[in-house]
């Protein structure tokens, strides 16, 4: 097998040119240890299977991010055959400035000259074969983009790996650094390491962390004798190696570039400088910004929703069919099996739900990271971002957080990979979660409904527009605290052509992503939900309520039995069994009833159920049939009570449970905040997805008197809350920490466990502090809940605006090399 | 004279970085060596950090870090 490593500066096409060889046997994994994405495609060419891995983009081959520490020390570990140099031929010399460190090394390189139509497109004429005389190696024309030059980089890796014994070392004639490099390289003659030693030398002499950690092990005083070389050179000449190594390389590329490229359109304004001048204008870049990010809000979000309108009845199909293959209930005793297979669908259910949503907004940002735009927008906000330790990247991440109504803190985390610094990347992944999430917006609707009827939109105007200065101060804070001693990276940025993406391109990253959220997120919910699955289960009612309940159904049995004896049909219903399946029966068909719409569906509904089981069906439909009357009458009350029954028992399962408990527990910190158990039992679940916050309070407080009471109005009435809980509660659910997928994807991103614990519980201590101090002064002022929201939303714009406009003048900057 | 002195649509060349470490490297191997030509483009919205063309790609720099190389304007 011939392995293959394919290198390229960022924005030479890389992906495209490797989705174009690999096709779909493409596998992702991480390098060890970090975040960055491993791609790895197998194929094969005239019978040799080739493994291909691409490396992270990355300008250079020294040590000073961590894309390029990563590809070194894969070059290192896994020695490849081939490497293969994507280069973007329409800006032939700031790659090359790549493709000389590469072939330093000592392994044969391949060149691809990538975009050759948007080099011909643009005047620019390149002589492939004299680059290839040149440089030694070969040299492919090729358009990932049009798919031109797939066979014939496969011949050329082949070619190269069986011509390897003909293979001479690539050197550069560095003049009058050369004596000192030689000095390095005798003094590590007899090192194990089969790597090239010239290269090492000459990265000695660059400062390269990564060889220096491997050479040390074998020459104690290696770092000294580099030292000394160094200050040799610099003695000698007043150079620093470091700028003499790159001017060297610079200069190089320029040779080639002089002697093999010719561009009859040099100094002419480009397509890209065109449209930047409208794009990046002073006036018209921000109002395109916001327009771009209202499209992609409108387009994912909005549209995703509605889509989700088409896929829902299909997970609710599953589900019904979960629900139909478990065991039945008998009377009020419903198996454990049936509960946790709801259960488990339910969890499922409101993750895949979001699918749509997903992909619509992946194939989006794969559209602006082809296009161009994104580093585009970092360079238009970056002075705001700036302010607040985060980024000029950080604009998707929190717009996708929800910057609008509602958006979601999963694809806002996982659009953070892109970000080079990575103390902001680590600040915008930990405060994407404070956006407004859309699955919050249904509880938020709950408390306005229930308590704000009259001020509902300006409380909720407060409440979405509070989030980004809560994201931005809390950014602030912890840029300044716990990322404090994180590596930065400086703001040098490259701003690429603007490029036409390619279908295949961005259906094959949102599908990636998509599935990277089905695989990672989705199996690790399923495991959480079991664990609460459990925590809400045990260790269940107690005896004695279990008795009371068992009398309140016995009692209820008995009257039902009373009252259907007149009825001519008392003997289909006069046993138990009986009795117990026809709720099971009418309560089957009300379900599916009340979920189909339309007509057809009913009438459907009508027949399966009448083909099942026409005695009992005539009970449903009693039609004229006063005898059926009777019983139906009966039976619709039987159900009432039956449902009323199991709600009780299942509350009093969550008082007495774990999550009960410990609900109960925190109530004596959680009372200065105004929070019961109750509320605290919502918080708690509401872990598992955001949705069930307001199915668990909606139970929670309906009095099982007036079953046609909705959720708020319940709450409102049988809750005891005043305003002021309300806006505790709302405040709390406003920096709440983020649901359990949310949690998942920041383990992702940043590789630690420490930090996604740091994700649960600094929210919820920011939370329980903040609502804390709103509610305990309400009190004192006697607030009115308005007043309490309004103080809070002020306090923290306020608190956003005097850190933005507050001076600041730091490095932001540290690392590298020591005594320099 | 420093590089975040010079007004959009003019050029410079660099003479020297006085940047350190990482940011040194860095700009190194965007291609900030001394004798490089540097055409600044524009400044953004909010007027930092600064649109820059060298070696014929485009650049963008925080006005804090352009402030280190040292140009003589063209």
């Amino acid at each position: 097998m011939i392995k293959v490593a394919l290198a390229g500066q960022p924005n030479c096409g890389k992906s495209t040119i490797f989705n174009m060889v690999s096709g779909i046997d493409q596998h992702i994994a991480n390098y060890p240890g970090v975040t960055v994405d491993k791609k790895v495609g197998r194929f094969s060419y005239e019978n040799e299977k080739i493994e291909m891995v691409d490396l992270p983009g990355t300008y250079s081959f020294s040590s000073y991010s961590l894309e390029e520490r990563v590809s070194k020390q894969f070059i290192l570990d896994e020695k490849p055959d081939v490497i293969v140099n994507i280069i973007d031929a329409s800006n032939i010399k700031r790659h090359l400035y790549l493709t000389f460190q590469l072939l330093e090394i000592g392994m044969p390189v391949v060149i691809v000259l990538n975009m050759m139509d948007v080099a011909q497109r643009r005047g620019i004429v390149v002589d492939s074969k004299k680059i290839s005389q040149m440089l030694g190696c070969k040299v492919i024309e090729a358009s990932g983009a049009k798919g031109i030059g797939s066979k014939e980089i496969m011949e050329a890796i082949v070619q190269t790996s069986k011509n390897v014994e003909k293979y001479e070392e690539f050197s550069i004639n560095y003049e009058e650094l050369e004596p000192h490099i030689k000095e390095i390289e005798n003094a590590i003659e007899q090192t194990k390491l089969t790597l090239n030693k010239r290269w090492m030398a000459i990265k000695m002499l660059e400062g390269d962390d990564t060889i220096t950690s491997y050479l040390k092990k074998e020459f104690l005083n290696i770092e000294e004798l580099t030292r000394t070389q160094i200050d040799k050179f610099h003695t000698l000449y007043d150079k620093d190696t470091t700028s003499f190594l790159a001017t060297f390389r610079y200069d190089s590329a320029d040779i080639i570039y002089h002697k093999a490229i010719k561009d009859v359109n040099i100094g002419k304004e480009t397509i890209t400088d065109k449209v930047d001048k409208i794009v990046l204008n002073r006036w018209l870049a921000l109002p395109i910004l916001f327009g771009i990010m209202f499209l992609i809000y409108e387009l994912s979000i909005v549209g995703g929703y509605k889509l989700t309108d088409y896929t829902w009845p299909i997970l609710a199909f599953i589900k019904n069919f979960v629900i139909d293959i478990s065991p039945e209930a008998y009377l009020t005793d419903v198996p454990m099996v049936t509960d946790f297979a709801v259960w488990m669908i339910n969890s499922a259910n409101a993750l895949i739900n979001y699918i749509p949503i997903f992909f619509i907004l992946f194939m989006l940002i794969a559209i602006m990271e082809d296009v161009g735009y994104m580093p585009r927008m970092a360079f238009i906000l970056d002075r705001i971002f700036k302010k607040f330790g985060l980024h000029g990247q950080s604009t998707l991440p929190l717009v996708l957080g929800g910057a609008m109504v509602g958006g979601c803190a999963v694809p806002g985390v996982m659009a953070t990979k892109g970000i080079a610094d990575d103390r902001a990347r680590m600040a915008t992944i930990l405060t994407v979660p404070y956006m407004n999430c859309l699955a919050k917006v249904p509880f938020y609707t709950l408390i306005l409904g229930a308590f704000f009827k009259p001020d509902m939109s300006i409380m909720m105007f407060f409440i979405s527009t509070v989030t980004i200065f809560t994201a931005l101060i809390v950014a602030k804070i912890i840029t300044s605290t716990f990322l404090k001693t994180r590596e930065t990276a400086p703001f040098v940025m490259e701003l690429p052509p603007y490029h036409l993406p390619t279908v295949k391109g961005v259906i094959l990253s949102a599908a990636q992503r998509v599935w990277i959220y089905i695989y990672k997120v989705l199996t690790i919910v399923l495991a959480v939900a079991i664990v609460l699955f459990a925590l809400l289960q045990f260790p269940g009612i107690s005896k004695q309520s279990q008795e009371q309940y068992d009398s309140e159904l016995e009692k209820s049995l008995t009257s039902f039995d009373k009252k259907v004896k007149k009825s001519s049909y008392y003997e289909e219903v006069d046993t138990k069994d009986e009795i117990a399946d026809l709720l099971n029966y009418y309560d089957g068909y009300r379900n599916k009833r009340m979920a189909t719409t339309s007509k057809d569906g009913a009438l459907a509904i009508d027949e399966t159920y009448n083909k099942k089981n026409p005695n009992f069906y005539k009970f449903i439909k009693p039609l004229k049939d006063n005898d059926a009357k009777i019983i139906n009458a009966e039976i619709r009350k039987l159900a009432k009570e039956r449902n009323r029954i199991l709600r009780n028992i299942k509350n009093e399962k969550v008082e007495n449970s774990l999550l009960g408990l410990s609900g109960k527990a925190v109530e004596p910190l959680t009372k200065y905040a105004g929070f019961d158990w109750k509320i605290n039992v919502a918080f708690l679940s509401s872990f598992a997805a955001r949705e069930s916050a307001v199915a668990t309070l909606g139970s929670l407080y309906e009095d099982n008197k007036e079953q046609s009471q909705r959720a708020e109005e319940a709450m409102a009435a049988n809750s005891g809350y005043s305003e002021l809980h309300a806006v505790a509660i709302l405040i709390f659910m406003l920096l709440t920490p983020p649901c359990i997928a949310t949690m998942i994807v920041v383990k992702m991103q940043t590789n630690s466990y420490k930090w996604m614990l740091f994700a649960i519980f600094f929210p919820i201590f920011l939370g329980i502090t903040a609502s804390s101090i709103i509610f305990t002064l309400g009190n004192l002022n006697s607030w009115s809940g308005l007043e309490a929201m309004s103080y809070f939303y002020f306090s923290i714009v306020l608190t956003a605006l005097i850190i933005g406009f507050f001076p600041t003048k730091n490095i932001n900057w540290q690392g590298g090399l020591k005594n320099v | 004279m420093k590089l975040s002195q010079m007004i959009g649509g003019s050029s410079c060349k660099i003479v020297k970085s006085n940047a350190t470490n990482k940011l040194y490297h860095k700009l190194l191997d965007m291609g900030f060596i001394p004798g490089a030509t540097i055409n600044i483009i524009r400044e953004a919205p909010l007027y930092d950090p600064m649109q820059l063309k060298i070696h014929n790609y485009l650049i963008t720099l925080r006005k804090s870090e352009a402030a280190l190389i040292e140009v003589v304007q063209l």
